[in-house]
């Protein structure tokens, strides 16, 4: 099995452009709402702020792991919407192996060590 | 790729992106603040974050610093004005010198397949030779299948064209030269192959030139018959204003090789395996590389020695070197062109160091400005790299400037040297390539220690400063010391005494020996004609040598003495000769007439090679049997290498052999020579209408040749009186910021009683070492340099004392005075302003 440096799977930054792939996997949203998806379905647990949402958002935007349309919301207002791409399911199956790997990893260490 | 695709197209619109992100952004905080969250952060700073993703930070960050910079050069228009001015001079020198060395051997001609035109020379380890016999041409031409084609071409003296009455330059050339170089014809066509058998009728090419000069550009041209040397040929074409020929070679009138006997009369040179006349060139076969051309050469010369041995030296090979180029660089045309570009450099070094001076200054004035920033939160970083954008704008303006300079200047060259209708002064994709080099490499040089300094805030050390001051000593120092050898060079060469008196001279040279003469029938011509000549009025001496002075061919010769062999220049001369010459007879006698196995020798050869003894009667020669008795010691007479002082020089009596190649040199009282002109052709029509003796005049090839050394020595002394100039303004100016750094200082010492001169010392104490390491390291580089100079310095050693001791003299002299002048400013302060101010 590869070796893996322990830090960069498990970063935040890492993790949230996990999260928000897989959050888009169930279908398209625009930002406050993939905010609030996360906040959610962590029970509450996860707050995500703006600051580090909308600058991993363009990040994702510029390797073409999501893609942004203009849309309507529900309150009628204009706003961005944004969709998973194919490369973008691609990243989220291998970031999740990873993910996996690295967890697993560490809780053998807790269980045993 | 798709990455990168995406960049460029957020680059596009971004505006409209940042527009987007930061209504996005808003529509957040509105859902947000609806939900009851309260948000923190600097709407700004994070809409920056998010938008640095797409990493065009850099341009952006480059865009600001280049308004500043242009901001901050409009502020002080005199200061960049002189900036600009000075780096114009300094990089326009560099770009000037390599755009001319770049049109001369790097640029290829524009001929068909250039980059596959080669020379073929003649080499061995003791003999070269840029000529081979015609015979011996077409032998490789037949068997050699790593060239798709060889052509030669036949160089022929002067000859008349109808009634003109200046000579006219003729070139033979093989039937393939014009369709190998795929020349075009401005009328008319240009030479084929077909014209090139001995039956064909004789057609002529006439170049652009001699097309407007004798026919006044007059395009029924073609068909006329003109008479050369009274020989008519058919001219057939015109060639156009911008041909390029092989080697650069520029004659008037073109015409095939096999014509040649045809055109001088009763020659047989085509068919002499011994006479070296055809300059061969060849295109390399396509996906053949010289060296296997080479190669293949070589092997067929080995052939070639087997069926003629005597066409062919022990050792020889063909060299093969690039020939599409305007010129085919010889090694030590490359060791001078080096040598060119480490002068340039310096100058650059120079213009470098001044400027940077300046903007030390400058810089330091800035300091207020930069603290200001640096308390803002600016990096040391950022500044560090906003100094040098502007550093890099002056030099990109001194650049262009000096691009253009550089172009005037190549304009007025290429008009006055007469060259080839082809180049052009334009820069090309080279010059450009260099002219960004060098733009980078100076704002290097004087943006990078001004910028270091202010940012590291070390505060005023002095060390920078006085780096400054030594780099533009020492290579002031360098430039001044060679400026001053080339000059005394030069005038070594023009007014010093040859050795001969070349006023009054001239050379007559029948060349019987392309007519077919055999040696008594040639002895016979030279006979009747000298008996004749010493007739005509006004002249005072005849004589016969066959390599005659400042001729076409320059010749060298291995002798024996003492059993060590001996370079030689070896000439064969009538006894009339030293008289007629005015070379004075040291010791012994001229040559009896008919004398045979004597020689005489030059002072020069004499005094080493008999350093002791009485150099009359020693034996000279390097057959085993007979060697040769000298009879008489002579001055040192620089025949034919005015320019190599070892006049190692050797003289024997005319061999029977010789007859055909001899020359005539004939000395008149007073007078331009006309008389003797028309005399010498009136007895040569008597003697024998085809031979049409070429006449020059030694006295005006003598004064030509001055000229040229002339002009090279003024310009370089030019050149280096501009940078010296340069660098003193540039001193002048830090010594003047020294003294207003320290005003407060010395204004308190003054009060506190001290006298001028202590005060003169604090200022110029700092450029005591400075002075004394530029020069001894500008003595250092100028000699190490200056012996790759010596094919230039016609009798002055490359460590010339008075060269270096006037060079350094007047450096100092001048260093002195200009921080002299500034220093004494301190002296006339008024003490109570400065002390009252701040």
């Amino acid at each position: 099995m590869p070796m893996r440096d322990i830090s960069k799977p498990a970063s935040p930054a890492n993790v949230l452009t996990m999260l928000i792939l897989r959050v888009l996997q169930g279908g398209e949203l625009h930002g406050y709402a993939i905010a609030q998806r996360i906040h959610v379905l962590s029970s509450e647990l996860l707050a995500v702020e703006e600051g580090l949402l909308y600058p991993t958002l363009q990040k994702m935007l510029v390797k073409g792991w999501v893609k942004a349309e203009w849309g309507v919301s529900d309150t009628n207002r204009k706003v961005r919407i944004y969709q998973l791409t194919a490369a973008g399911r691609k990243q989220l199956a291998a970031e999740l192996h990873e993910y996996e790997q690295m967890t697993s990893a560490i809780q053998d260490i807790l269980r045993t060590a | 790729m798709g990455e990168l695709i995406r960049r460029i197209r957020y680059l596009l619109s971004w505006r409209e992106r940042h527009a987007e992100l930061a209504d996005e952004m808003e529509f957040h905080r509105e859902m947000a603040a609806q939900a009851g969250k309260k948000h923190f952060g600097n709407d700004l700073r994070l809409r920056e974050e998010a938008n640095d993703a797409w990493g065009w930070v850099w341009l952006e960050r480059l865009q600001q610093d280049l308004r500043f910079a242009l901001r901050i050069a409009f502020r002080s228009p005199g200061f960049t004005a002189a900036v600009v001015l000075i780096l114009a001079v300094g990089i326009g020198v560099n770009l000037g010198a390599f755009s001319f060395f770049n049109s001369v051997a790097l640029k290829l001609m524009p001929v068909r397949d250039a980059e596959r035109i080669v020379r073929l020379e003649r080499r061995s380890p003791n003999n070269y030779t840029s000529e081979m016999s015609y015979p011996s041409f077409l032998f490789y031409r037949e068997h050699a299948k790593s060239l798709s084609a060889t052509i030669a071409v036949l160089g022929v003296p002067p000859m008349q064209i109808d009634d003109d009455l200046q000579p006219t330059s003729v070139s033979f050339v093989t039937g393939n030269y014009f369709s190998e170089l795929g020349t075009p014809a401005r009328y008319g066509r240009m030479l084929d192959p077909a014209d090139d058998v001995a039956e064909s009728p004789a057609a002529a090419v006439l170049s652009y030139g001699v097309w407007q000069r004798l026919f006044g550009g007059d395009p029924a041209v073609v068909g006329r018959v003109i008479h050369l040397n009274g020989v008519p040929a058919t001219v057939v074409g015109v060639t156009p204003f911008e041909f390029a020929s092989l080697g650069g070679q520029h004659p008037d009138v073109w015409l095939s090789i096999s014509q040649q006997p045809h055109l001088i009369a009763r020659s047989t040179v085509l068919n002499e395996w011994g006479s070296l006349s055809v300059r061969m060139w060849g295109k390399l076969a396509p996906g053949v590389r010289p060296e296997a051309a080479a190669r293949e050469l070589r092997s067929l010369t080995d052939e070639l020695r087997k069926q003629r041995p005597y066409a062919v030296w022990d050792d020889e090979r063909i060299e093969v070197s690039p020939g599409g180029h305007l010129q085919v660089m010889q090694p030590e045309q490359y060791r001078v062109a080096g040598l060119v570009g480490v002068l340039t450099l310096l100058i650059l070094v120079v213009t470098c160091t001044n400027t940077g001076g300046l903007m030390l200054a400058r810089a330091v004035a800035r300091e207020r400005e930069i603290g200001i920033r640096v308390s803002l939160g600016a990096g040391s970083a950022r500044i560090f790299r906003q100094l040098c954008t502007e550093s890099l704008l002056l030099a990109a303006a001194g650049s262009l400037a000096g691009l253009a300079l550089a172009y005037v200047a190549m304009r007025v060259v290429l008009a006055k040297a007469d060259a080839p209708g082809w180049i052009s002064a334009a820069p090309d994709w080279r010059v450009a390539i260099f002219s960004v080099g060098v733009t980078i490499l100076a704002a290097l040089f004087f943006g990078l220690a001004p910028a270091l300094q202010v940012t590291r805030r070390r505060g005023r050390s002095v060390s920078v400063r006085q780096v400054l001051v030594g780099i533009q000593i020492a290579a002031s120092c360098v430039l001044l010391i060679v400026a001053s050898l080339l000059t005394r060079a030069a005038e070594h060469a023009i007014y010093k005494y040859p050795g001969f008196e070349y006023q009054q001279l001239f050379s007559i040279d029948p060349q019987l020996g392309h007519h077919g003469y055999k040696p008594e029938a040639a002895r016979t011509y030279f006979d009747r004609m000298t008996n004749q000549l010493v007739a005509v009025p006004g002249v005072s001496g005849v004589a016969l040598v066959k390599l005659p002075p400042l001729g076409h061919a320059v010749t060298r010769e291995d002798t024996e003495v003492h059993g060590r062999t001996v370079k030689i220049y070896p000439n064969w001369v009538s006894p009339e000769f030293f008289g007629a010459m005015g070379i004075p007879i040291r010791l012994g006698r001229t040559f009896y007439p008919g004398e045979q196995n004597a020689v005489i020798v030059s002072e020069s050869f004499a005094r080493q090679q008999w350093p002791a003894e009485n150099p009359l009667g020693q034996k000279v020669g390097d057959d085993g049997s007979t060697k040769d008795v000298v009879v008489g010691v002579v001055g040192d007479a620089h025949i034919n290498a005015l320019s190599d002082d070892d006049a190692m020089e050797e003289y024997w009596p005319e061999g029977k052999d010789d007859w055909p190649s001899m020359t005539i040199v004939v000395r008149t009282a007073t007078g331009d020579g006309q008389t003797l002109v028309s005399a010498t052709k009136a007895i040569n029509a008597r003697l024998d209408p085809i031979v049409f003796p070429e006449i020059r005049k030694i006295g005006t090839l003598y004064h030509e040749n001055a000229r040229d050394i002339e002009v090279v020595a003024s310009v370089v002394s030019a050149v280096g009186m501009v940078a010296v100039a340069l660098s003193c303004m540039g001193i002048v100016g830090l010594v003047a910021y020294t003294v207003s750094l320290r005003m407060k200082e010395i204004a308190i010492r003054m009060v506190l009683g001290a006298g001028s001169r202590s005060v003169l010392a604090t200022v110029l104490n700092q450029f005591r070492w400075p002075m004394f390491v530029g020069i001894v390291c500008g003595i250092s580089i100028a000699a190490a340099g200056s012996a790759a100079l010596r094919v230039a310095l016609y009798g002055v050693g490359n460590l010339d004392p008075a060269s270096y001791v006037g060079g350094c003299a007047l450096l100092v002299a001048i260093f002195s005075l200009s921080m002299f002048l500034p220093a004494t400013r301190a002296l006339r302060l008024n003490i109570s302003s400065i002390l009252r101010r701040d």
